[in-house]
């Protein structure tokens, strides 16, 4: 190599390395860019979304109080929480919303769905009027269900009269009966929430192809063997992911059964969260209540991993 | 078809997450309301500087709970004590009352709490343990509030560990309403438009028996609901009638209730719901009720005055609840002013906030609009109090309405504990006696925690 070859290489490669440098500059820049654009967002959400998780951790071994915190307990609060009978009477009853709600929610959403999906000039009428209830905020809808099934003039019992299948003079209670308020709070809960899973449904149905369903039908498929042997089996990725999200979202009931029954009879309706909200700001006692909701979390994280496995070791057979 | 529904369902969700946002933007609000703290921080600074000068501004911002008929009340007052007083301006910031205690503790215990407050006189223990409120004798000394001038009966409710903590503005008891018209018509109403009944547990019983026999079967003689505040409020009534005294012991250690007096008085309503049938089970239109004319008689607190007063053509009458045992006894709680503890303790505005304190309960006529009663007896004598009708049919309840005992739990036990049980008896699922045994447990376990 002579000096002159080295000098042109030297050059080559100084320049190679500007332009390499002037690309990471570029992606530096464009980096920092992003990171401008992104930190009105970051901020609040590290300010009132993970600070709060963080000093929940904190705050659940603390005897605390809503202006200070009194003493170190250690795991007191977690060891109190497993000799608490309403503690895990709550837990029990968010679970039995979970049970009834979920597997109805799916049901209900596949069968709205198909309704929607088939070729009809109800089309549009059909999606609008299944999603609308789900635009509606939990106070608006919470309030529908207190006037749906009030006793006397509440729509259900109005409509029972009506047909002559409630005699007069006689009324359900269907708030203040614990297994019917429970049949209340989920109908309500499947009105109001199905139009999402609904809409779910409906965009996985459209994505079957077409030709699969003309292929069958040309081998003399019926209807319902096209429904059990290809729509349902092609759905079930979108009935692995509601069904996470919906027990994860029914373990945090709350707002509609606090309108509803408030918790009652005798505390039986009363969900997890209910507990939790009565305990931190109602008994003022803000670090058992970050213990509980931390059990929660623990509760959620597990069903979670467990549907995890479950399914990825099904797709592995 | 496909690309089109693509749109369609685009549209549909970035919609549902607006309206979430707009959801959001609720707990926004509410945060908005802690931001005011400090802003108002920075306007008690401002009198602050000047306070110290004698004759110059003092500026106190005042945290109320109160709306509707209550909150204008209240801020007429406002209007006109700071007309009266050029040296003293009040600024009212009204909050939501299911979130106000929650505010005012956490923003006083950050030290961004106001230099005026309003307590209820039951909870005032809580806030005093919590170091929320502060004593206020030396700045009423100073003041020259003259305590003889109160009810003695509410004052006795605010006074604890025999130091003065709040300036009683009134007494709010529960108390009973009735329709001259269907009263009338079943033969029970005397020319003076009052009730003919017989105050006793039986005579009431036949009251409320005969309206139900007298008057056409869509109307209720009773109207009330089946759970939580009023049929407790009415137990509790009943039980002092009888003599009982509180549920917690005077140590406030633990749960103390005379059983066979609150058995007593359970039964007597239960009866009233079951055998007598004189009130509509599970009814959620107990106001609506009353008021359109298809319940003859009521028991409430005394702010639904103000409420029936402006129903067009409505003629009804206010008046103590029988008193079916052996005293005189109703359910109330009373709303005081307090001054919270701050972290400057300006000697100066304690001083304006207490004289603004004693001027509302010295203007209770304006208050009292509402249906309050007034928590100085002079204020009875006032023209302007006597021009306004049914309140003195029921000031002589203020004297005895029986209070909580000074227990710091006072609203968890009520809350958790007592209407749990309670309802469960209305409802006829536990007998009395089951049921009140349950709640002296379940008194205890809130006072353990």
């Amino acid at each position: 190599m002579n000096s002159a070859d080295f000098a042109v290489f030297t050059v080559k490669s100084a320049s190679h390395m500007g332009r390499l440098a002037l690309m990471k500059m570029n992606k530096l820049r464009a980096d920092v860019q992003a990171l401008l654009f992104l930190l009105p967002f970051l901020v609040v959400y590290f300010l009132f979304t993970i600070w709060p998780m963080i000093k929940g951790v904190e705050m659940s071994f603390y005897k605390w109080t809503l202006i200070k915190k009194m003493k170190y307990v250690g795991l007191g609060n977690y060891e109190r929480m497993f000799q608490d009978h309403d503690f895990w009477a709550s837990i029990w009853h968010s679970t039995i919303f979970v049970i009834i709600t979920t597997p109805l929610m799916i049901v209900l959403a596949i069968i709205l769905a198909l309704i929607a999906n088939r070729n009809s000039r109800l089309q549009r009428f059909y999606r609008s009027v299944f999603f609308i209830p789900s635009i509606l905020s939990v106070a608006v809808a919470s309030f529908l269900g207190l006037f749906v099934f009030q006793p006397y003039t509440g729509l259900v019992n109005s409509m029972l009269h009506l047909v002559k299948l409630l005699p007069d003079g006689a009324e359900i209670f269907w708030l203040t009966e614990t297994n019917l308020a429970w049949i209340a709070i989920s109908l309500l809960t499947l009105w109001w929430t199905v139009g999402f899973n609904f809409i779910l449904y409906l965009s996985a149905m459209q994505d079957v192809p077409d030709e699969v369903y003309e292929a069958a039908r040309l081998d003399g498929a019926t209807d319902a063997q096209l429904f059990w042997r290809i729509t349902l089996p092609l759905l079930s990725p979108i009935t692995k992911t509601i069904t996470m999200l919906q027990i994860i979202a029914s373990f945090k009931v709350f707002m509609q059964i606090y309108v509803m029954t408030g918790g009652g009879p005798l505390d039986q309706t009363r969900p997890v969260i209910q507990l939790i909200w009565q305990t931190g700001f109602r008994k003022n006692d803000l670090g058992y209540a970050s213990a509980m909701s931390y059990m929660l979390f623990a509760i959620l994280l597990v069903l979670s991993g467990l549907q995890y496995w479950v399914n990825n070791r099904k797709e592995a057979n | 078809m496909k690309k089109n529904f693509g749109m369609v369902l685009a549209l549909i969700l970035s919609l549902s997450l607006l309206l979430s946002a707009c959801g959001g933007s609720n707990s926004g609000n509410s945060g908005n309301n802690e931001g005011t703290a400090p802003s108002n921080e920075g306007t008690t600074d401002q009198g602050n500087g000047s306070a110290s000068n004698d004759g110059e501004k003092v500026t106190l911002s005042f945290w109320t709970l109160f709306s509707g008929g209550d909150g204008d009340n209240m801020q007429a007052m406002i209007d006109a004590f700071n007309k009266e007083h050029p040296n003293i301006q009040i600024k009212n910031t009204k909050l939501e009352w299911a979130e106000y205690y929650t505010k005012l503790i956490t923003a006083v215990g950050n030290g961004n709490g106001p230099d005026v407050g309003i307590s209820h006189i039951s909870r005032l223990p809580d806030l005093i343990n919590q170091g929320v409120v502060s004593e206020l004798d030396d700045v009423a000394d100073e003041a020259g509030v003259d305590w003889a001038s109160f009810n003695q009966n509410i004052l006795d409710a605010s006074i604890v560990d025999g130091a003065h903590y709040a300036v009683p503005i009134d007494t709010h008891p529960f108390i009973m309403y009735y329709n001259k018209k269907l009263l009338k018509e079943a033969g029970l109403l005397d020319e003076d438009g009052k009730p003919i009944l017989e105050q006793s547990a039986d005579g009431f019983i036949t009251f409320l028996t005969t309206l139900k026999e007298k008057l056409p079967q869509k109307v209720m003689p009773f109207a009330m609901s089946n759970a939580n505040d009023d049929p407790f409020r009415y137990w509790w009534a009943l039980y002092s009638q009888l003599g009982g005294n509180d549920v917690v012991s005077d140590d406030l250690n633990s749960a103390q209730i005379d059983t066979d007096k609150a058995v007593q008085a359970a039964q007597y309503i239960q009866d009233l719901f079951h055998k007598h049938k004189v009130i509509k089970l599970n009814d959620p239109d107990f106001y609506k009720n009353f008021q359109s004319g298809t319940a003859a008689i009521m028991m409430t607190g005394v702010w639904a005055t103000g409420t029936w007063e402006s129903t067009k053509d409505f003629e009804f009458g206010a008046m103590p609840i029988p008193k079916v045992f052996d005293q005189e006894a109703t359910w109330g709680d009373a709303h005081t002013v307090i001054l919270p503890v701050t972290k400057k303790d300006d000697p100066a505005k304690r001083k304006a906030a207490i004289t603004f304190a004693n001027w509302l309960a010295d203007n209770g006529q304006v208050w009292a609009k509402a249906g309050h009663i007034p928590s100085k007896p002079s204020v009875f004598e006032k023209q302007e109090f006597k021009d306004l009708p049914y309140r003195s049919d029921y000031v002589s309840v203020a004297s005895t309405v029986k209070f909580n005992k000074p227990s710091t739990k006072n609203w968890q036990i009520r809350d958790l504990a007592m209407y749990k049980y309670l309802n469960e008896i209305w409802a006829n699922k536990l007998s009395p006696a089951e049921g009140i045994a349950k709640m002296s447990e379940e008194v205890q376990k809130v006072l353990n925690e």
